[in-house]
């Protein structure tokens, strides 16, 4: 846990928007109070719960029961008694207002495994976890996610959703799309300086828009260099990210792993000669977006998506 | 400095344009320099291939000094007129080119 607090306290700038509701599981599952201890055992048994707020007939919340309290009851041979007996009474919790940053706090202050979340009217809303809190971490910073083909269903690309924004992309109408429809190297880039002109035309900065446009040509020089087939630059902005995706149907990357290591290429030499194939592409890209994501299998294609939102010192907006 | 300073260098113009220069940058590998180049570069290479305008485009690169004596692609050139890139070149190696600027405290 020290860890993650850890984390939070160097990153805090990119969370400090980040509110308790955005984090929090919900509905979340309750107990009542009149129960008898060993029900709330078999639910956490069932359901891998590690605690459980527990209510009183208004729903409102009186207590928490954990593991740690069923093992008490268990020693002294409680188990029958209602939970009201075995719980714990000093339960902290939080509103669904306070920041990522207090809840860290409260976690460090007080070394609980679970929050629950109330309302005014003290009914429970949700609960943050520990594991809300790394989800969070992990699907907000610059994480580079890697996955071959046969992870989609567990990435959900059919129906893939930005994971930073929870945006159906399938259902957006991309607000700047490109073919990459050229198989001369040379020509690399048209899409990336179409992608840069556009951005500056809505107002972005020229700072984010460098980075951007980096990015971007790294990924529509890989479609030419290596996919040998054409390919597809979309760009969406939504709820203050800019997400840039780039795909083509071509040979796909065998390793992907072994890709992103930074002086691997399988370029041919006279691409070397011209510049190119340097093996930076791919960590070009990872330095310049917030976040990416290849998705790549042999003879399947290569997505890649990445995210940009403001770094700190830097306005996304001219 | 303005790049219009680097033809009282002796560098050969080849495209119109002028722009601001606060740094140079001296590298062949194209991601490397994306990667490593400011805004408002001079870039020395050995590149001639028209790619190297849409390196510079997407950089910030407001000019190109090709070293060692080698001439620019004529679509280089169209292209580099298209994005208001100043190109140069120069018989001098890429050394002794970005030396004068480093002279004139260039960085």
């Amino acid at each position: 846990m020290e860890k993650i607090d850890d984390l939070i306290k160097r990153v805090q700038f990119y969370f400090r928007e980040v509110t308790v509701e955005e984090l929090m599981t919900s509905p979340v599952f309750t107990i009542h109070q009149a129960q008898a201890t060993f029900r709330a055992k078999e639910a956490m048994r069932l359901r891998h719960f590690s605690g459980i707020p527990v209510v009183d007939e208004r729903n409102q919340l009186v207590g928490i029961i954990s593991i740690e309290d069923i093992i008490h009851a268990l020693e002294s041979g409680n188990l029958n008694a209602p939970i009201s007996q075995n719980m714990s009474r000093d339960v902290v919790t939080l509103s669904k207002d306070e920041l990522i940053v207090d809840v860290a706090k409260k976690f460090e202050l007080h070394g609980f495994g679970r929050f629950p979340v109330i309302d005014e009217k003290k009914r429970v809303i949700g609960i943050v976890t520990q594991h809300d809190l790394i989800t969070i971490l992990l699907s907000k910073l610059s994480i580079l996610y890697v996955h071959d083909a046969r992870r989609e269903p567990f990435v959900h690309v059919d129906n893939y959703r930005s994971i930073p924004t929870g945006v159906d992309l399938k259902k957006e109408v991309p607000e700047f799309q490109f073919d990459i429809d050229y198989m001369d190297v040379s020509l690399s880039g048209i899409g990336a300086s179409k992608l840069k002109k556009f951005l500056r035309s809505k107002g972005f900065s020229p700072k984010f828009v460098k980075r951007v446009a980096i990015a971007t040509y790294e990924a529509e020089t890989n479609v030419v260099i290596h996919s040998g087939s054409t390919g597809i630059i979309n760009a969406y902005f939504k709820y203050g990210v800019l997400t840039v995706r780039v795909k083509d149907e071509g040979k796909g990357i065998e390793d992907v792993d072994m890709a992103m290591h930074e002086g691997f290429s399988t370029a041919p030499d006279y691409i070397r000669e011209m510049g190119f194939g340097a093996g930076m592409g791919l960590a070009n890209i990872k330095r310049c977006s917030d976040r990416m994501m290849i998705i790549s299998e042999r003879g399947k294609g290569v997505l890649i998506e990445m995210n940009f939102w403001g770094r700190e010192n830097e306005n996304i907006r001219a | 400095m303005r790049t219009s300073e680097l033809e009282n260098l002796g560098f050969k113009r080849i495209t119109k344009g002028d722009g601001e220069l606060k740094h140079g940058y001296t590298c062949d590998l194209l991601s490397e320099v994306m990667a490593n180049a400011e805004s408002d570069t001079v870039w020395f290479t050995v590149q001639s291939h028209i790619n190297v305008v849409a390196v510079a485009a997407i950089t910030g690169i407001n000019a190109i000094v090709l070293c060692n004596g080698h001439e620019f692609d004529e679509e280089t050139i169209e292209k580099a007129k298209d994005e208001k890139i100043s190109l140069f070149t120069t018989s001098l190696n890429a050394f002794e080119a970005s030396g004068k600027l480093y002279d004139k405290g260039l960085r």
